[in-house]
């Protein structure tokens, strides 16, 4: 596996304000996972690879380069940062033509590219329509078009999937998917939702308040979580038999029953387990199930948790 | 030692020339349709009509002629209107797209940030030469269509339209760069237009000299034969020089802190 990324040790504070402490992390190529809650330095880190700042402490080579200040190397590298910023006053396909510009292309070729990318991202139907009026899954795919128009062999996406809905979701997914798959694009992807950047790839590197607290195969950082124990809220009817059932199971922890009798809240050290055997709970007790939620949804729990604050 | 035409390092980052052009290229024709279209126009439309009724109006005056005309252009024009439109485009050009974050599509390319600079001072000259030229010539034809056509009305208009390209060009230098510098432009940019080239540009010695306001005065003071401004005195030739020195030199100023700017 090719190294793509190098941070050793790097730093980078905004006044008093800390984005990323002391930290290191390795990326190889293929899909690489960053996960992290939000403020948690995902935005900083895209930002220094891009070489829009500048780190203050610290090594940091991508594509064996250092960033800063080398607009040349960004020939090789596709940004698809989180925030709108697309003019809604142009068209799709004049957009592209802007960004194709600014990377010296013109002509044929470009007209061209530009075909190819709107058919990658499937917005060939919509390019000549005002961005203004496009859906936030549309702006998100052109964007991504953008970004890889220049044919760059790194694409860092930014939290691509933020504010799309399950549908769009799904479709960005395979997208990426088939970016590195069949495009060959080596490509870093942020979230904050762990099981969106599963359904990616399996390398994930997990970040939390500027550190990189761990980093390699998702199964290994799974098992690592594995006995964190999570909350879990079940509503609905027949809650006292779920809740006998439930105590009898070797992953529940402990079951608390609201007064209402239609609120459980239970405590689980294998989350997956109790998933999977839902239906199973629900057949055994005939309960009636309205709403199942980990608490433990958001990562910030998992994250204190795993670094042990 | 061979030299490849088709690939030069340019100041330190390594991009192909042409593509370097193309990349200048696209962004003068981008920000100078985003400048045309933007909403600022309607400011633009309404300083239009104030400047032709006020020229219209002067114009129906007993005692007003070409010398007239000449003093009106210089006040409305060159000491109001073109600091005033360069301020308002200028400081707020990539200000504001710093503050949109729509800039990130050009700090993400790999177009030397030095040239996306002079991409954006080049749009900006030509859209308030554009804009001012037109205003100029409207003040002046309704001036001189109230007053009637008078020999030497067209060369008038013509010569404070040159003036107000030169002024367009070192205007946009000065804003622009500030735009870059400071996060609230604007006010810096009020205080020099109004204190600096308006209070101390109008006190009579030396001190009045050094304004851009002056300079522009000096030029135009050899183009034209009437109204107080031909009395200025001082060499035409050495005000452009100075003039364009300076741009070169704000410009310059502006490209150097571009490439250097952490974009947040």
């Amino acid at each position: 596996m090719t190294i793509i990324i190098q941070a050793q040790n790097i730093s980078k504070w905004y006044g008093k304000v800390i984005g990323l402490n002391n930290f290191s992390l390795t990326v190889e190529s293929g899909i690489t996972g960053i996960v992290g809650p939000n403020g948690a330095g995902k935005s900083t880190f895209f930002k220094l690879l891009t070489g829009n700042i500048k780190v203050n402490a610290g090594q940091l080579k991508v594509l064996d380069q250092q960033p800063w200040r080398n607009p040349a190397q960004l020939s090789q590298i596709g940004f698809c940062p989180d925030y709108d910023f697309l003019p809604g006053e142009l068209d799709g396909r004049e957009y592209l033509r802007f960004v194709g510009g600014l990377h010296g292309m013109k002509g044929p070729k470009l007209k061209g590219r530009i075909d190819e990318v709107l058919n990658v991202v499937g917005m060939t139907k919509d390019a000549e329509r005002q961005m203004g009026g496009y859906s936030k899954g549309m702006r998100q795919r052109t964007k991504i078009a953008g970004s890889l128009l220049h044919d760059p062999r790194l694409l860092l996406l930014d939290e691509p999937l933020t504010g799309t809905d399950p549908v769009v979701r799904k479709e960005l997914i395979d997208l990426i998917r088939d970016l590195n798959k069949v495009h060959g694009h080596d490509v870093i992807v942020s979230s904050h939702v762990l099981h969106e950047i599963e359904r990616m790839t399996h390398m994930v590197a997990l970040i939390y308040k500027g550190r990189a607290v761990a980093s390699g195969n998702i199964s290994e950082i799974r098992s690592l979580m594995s006995d964190h124990p999570h909350n879990i809220v079940i509503e609905g009817g027949g809650m006292v038999d779920l809740a006998k059932v439930l105590v009898s199971k070797p992953f529940t922890v402990s079951v608390e029953l609201n007064p209402d009798r239609k609120r459980l809240m239970v405590k689980v050290d294998r989350p997956e387990q109790f998933f999977d055997s839902v239906p199973l709970l629900v057949e055994e007790s005939r309960c009636q199930l309205e709403r199942v939620e980990s608490l433990d949804d958001d990562l910030e729990s998992v994250f204190r948790y795993l670094v042990g604050w | 030692m061979t030299w490849n035409l088709s690939s030069v390092t340019w100041w330190g980052g390594k991009m192909k020339l042409d593509a370097s052009f193309i990349g200048l290229r696209t962004m003068v024709q981008f920000s100078i349709r985003k400048l045309l279209l933007h909403r600022r126009w309607a400011i633009v439309a309404i300083l239009t009509l104030l400047v032709a009724g006020v020229m219209g109006y002067i114009a129906t005056q007993s005692d007003a002629g070409i010398s007239t005309a000449s003093d009106m252009m210089n006040l409305l024009m060159l000491t109001f209107l073109l600091p005033v439109l360069a301020l308002i485009y200028g400081a707020s050009m990539i200000r504001n797209e710093i503050d949109d974050r729509s800039i990130i599509q050009v700090i993400t390319s790999p177009l030397d940030r030095r040239v996306s600079y002079l991409g954006y001072y080049l749009s900006l000259a030509v859209v308030l030469s554009i804009l001012l030229s037109i205003i100029t010539a409207v003040g002046g034809t309704c001036f001189f269509l109230m007053n009637g056509w008078s020999d030497g009305a067209t060369e008038l208009i013509l010569a404070f339209i040159a003036v107000q390209v030169i002024g367009a060009i070192v205007y946009s230098a000065l804003f622009l760069v500030m735009g870059v510098a400071l996060k609230q432009p604007i006010y810096l940019g009020l205080i020099y237009v109004f204190v600096w080239e308006g209070y101390v540009g109008s006190v009579p010695g030396a001190i009045g000299e050094y304004t851009i306001r002056h300079q522009l005065q000096v030029i135009a003071s050899g183009l034209v034969q009437d109204g107080s401004i031909a009395t200025i005195g001082g060499d035409g030739g050495v005000a452009a020089m100075v003039l364009i020195a300076l741009s070169v030199v704000f410009v310059a100023i502006g490209a150097f802190l571009f490439q250097d700017k952490e974009v947040m």
